[in-house]
């Protein structure tokens, strides 16, 4: 078989089986897997900023829990339906993203990184407090997007957000926007003498970042029916921070796999509450320090290792033919 | 209160200052700082010995420092590390995790709360908690502390060079990595002792970093990474905004006017109010 056949083949397989799966596995672990889709957007979208522009967010999760509780509020206090409250609420988020970006982006440096840290702390707080609108720690009941708490729509519809959202990533990556981003993490001063705007392109890519983000959150709301300020809690950024090293930064595929397996990893040892996050953190910090490409990397080099064992100089002279 | 933000904050950017990174961190080691307070003060010390536990709990968290400098941060000058910044920041923020879940899983998600360090005082007419007091006083001591130590000393004046200029005080015989693990132990044993003297206005639980450090974080970008005397400003400001906004708008939303005035600082001068504008092409 010719390797592009193989590739549509696989490809082929992997949709089948994605389809095929929640039949065939409990309720549980459907939910188990939205979930998993969920977080696949959040490091996706944050390995856009985070990975390839170099500027480091720390309110992803804080624009998740906005776009959850923006749109919820929307529907409850105002009245909206479902196919207005969300857009508007990622709008908002968007106009939230880029003011803060207006202040901090235009300075070099760590600025981004310590207004949102800040950013994160003062919302979540603000959502802690105000408890009389947002219901405070007891959380808030949002409406459901199906009516059902079954799980087997909702892995349909984070499974398109998820294609969507990393597609779109693809595209900007691949578009001339992505390579002026990937110019600014390396060398910004080089960057901007080429006439690249550096601000303006960083203030599109943390917004771009934010938006998925805020609509990520916003489907979650709709889908757990209950939402609360532990959504905001820093725990979950360093969870998107993990997902990210140790899948591998600056890889399209490294979030989705590090998502996806450290989800799995942390449902196997439900039992240990706050050990995994230690453990996790530890695996990230050896990750930095010793082999900073994560899951993809050891994956490339696997694929080099078996390839050169199984037939030796043949299969070397068939892949620079391709 | 604005003189124990400026503690918190005097120590990131004393960090900062000397080797260019900014320590997430900073808020568990106030925490391990409280945590060592609150042990040596329930088991060992007895509550009446409280200003001997700051000053062992500071100790302790500055040896912590540079052994954490010295295993994580220093590989960063030696020239293995590609992305330095990305390095630093992903992995003390790693760091920060790893410390207060570990603080969970050893200490259990409670609250304790040590003795009163001193009776409610009264200064004129105005009631004062005498534990604020204290933190008040002893914050200001350890910054006066540091104001000398930096200023006179030679090892502060050596820290000075490796702010200015990292080669060139390497030339004049500094040993600038050595000096490193000193700044971070330093900074470090500043949230430390700030944790410590705060253990029982703001208790002692694995998150009770968190604030602090926010409003850390809030004053040196106020005052400008970098600036010292722009940290005192900041921290005071801070302070008094925060109080006024409690007194005349409601007390429930006090971490938001900080923010607000951040905000609108930043809106008239991106690089803070004392911050030296960078050098670009």
């Amino acid at each position: 078989m010719k390797p592009s056949h193989l590739k549509i083949a696989s490809i082929a397989a992997l949709v089948l089986m994605i389809v095929l799966l929640p039949h065939l596995i409990s309720d549980y672990w459907i939910y188990v897997i939205t979930i998993a889709f969920f977080y696949t957007i959040m490091a996706a979208s944050w390995n856009l900023l985070g990975g390839y522009t170099g500027q480091f967010s720390l309110a992803h999760h804080t624009f998740a829990m906005l776009g959850a509780y923006g749109s919820s509020l929307l529907m409850v206090k105002a009245g909206f339906p479902f196919f207005l409250s969300i857009p508007t609420v990622i709008l908002l988020t968007i106009l939230v993203s880029a003011v803060l970006g207006i202040l901090c982006l235009r300075v070099q440096g760590l600025y981004l990184a310590l207004i949102t840290w800040a950013f994160a702390e003062v919302a979540r707080n603000y959502i802690r407090l105000d408890y009389m609108f947002t219901g405070g720690d007891r959380g808030m009941n949002t409406p459901l997007l199906f009516g059902t708490l079954k799980p087997l729509p909702y892995y349909f519809l984070f499974l398109i957000i998820a294609v969507f959202c990393i597609a779109l990533i693809a595209l900007v990556m691949k578009s001339r926007v992505g390579f002026y981003l990937r110019s600014i993490r390396d060398d910004p001063i080089a960057a901007q003498s080429m006439g690249v705007n550096i601000v303006r392109y960083k203030i599109i890519a943390f917004m771009l970042s934010s938006g998925m983000a805020s609509m990520a959150g916003a489907f979650y709301g709709h889908s757990i029916g209950l939402i609360s300020p532990i959504m905001g809690d820093f725990n979950e950024m360093a969870m998107i921070i993990i997902f990210v090293v140790i899948g591998g930064m600056r890889t399209q595929t490294g979030p989705i796999v590090g998502a996806l397996s450290v989800r799995y990893l942390m449902e196997l040892l439900r039992e240990y509450a706050e050990i995994r996050i230690v453990i996790l953190s530890a695996i990230v910090i050896l990750v930095m320090r010793f082999y900073s490409g994560g899951l993809m990397q050891l994956w490339e080099q696997l694929r080099r290792w078996f390839e050169r064992d199984a037939d030796g100089p043949v299969s070397a002279y068939e892949s620079s033919d391709q | 209160m604005g003189a124990l933000y400026c503690l918190m904050s005097m120590g990131i950017n004393f960090i900062y200052g000397i080797m260019k990174v900014i320590n997430w961190s900073m808020g568990e080691f106030f925490m391990i700082g409280a945590f060592i307070q609150y042990i040596l003060l329930t088991s060992f010390l007895g509550s009446r010995l409280w200003f001997v536990g700051i000053v062992l709990s500071a100790i302790a968290v500055l040896i912590l420092g540079a052994l954490v400098q010295k295993i994580l941060i220093k590989p960063m000058f030696v020239g293995i590390i590609e992305a330095k910044m990305e390095y630093a920041t992903i992995v003390t923020i790693s760091l920060s995790i790893f410390l207060r879940n570990l603080a969970v899983v050893i200490g259990g998600p409670y609250i304790y709360t040590p003795k009163d360090y001193a009776e409610p005082t009264q200064i004129f007419t105005l009631p004062l908690s005498g534990n604020r007091l204290v933190a008040f006083i002893g914050a200001l001591v350890l910054l006066a502390g540091f104001y000398y130590f930096i200023k006179k000393t030679w090892t502060g004046k050596a820290f000075q060079g490796v702010a200015q200029n990292r080669t060139g005080i390497q030339t004049a015989g500094v040993n600038v990595l050595k000096y490193d693990m000193l700044a971070f132990g330093i900074g470090t044993a500043m949230a430390g002792a700030a944790g410590a003297l705060l253990a029982p206005v703001f208790l002692v639980y694995p998150q009770c970093g968190m604030m602090p450090t926010v409003r850390g974080f809030e004053i040196i970008v106020i005052a400008g990474l970098g600036s010292i005397p722009g940290t005192l400003v900041a921290g005071l400001a801070l302070g008094l905004v925060e109080s006024l906004g409690s007194a005349f708008i409601s007390p429930s939303f006090v971490d938001i006017y900080g923010f607000i005035l951040l905000v609108v600082i930043l809106l008239f001068k991106p690089y803070g109010l004392f911050g030296k504008t960078e050098r670009t092409v």
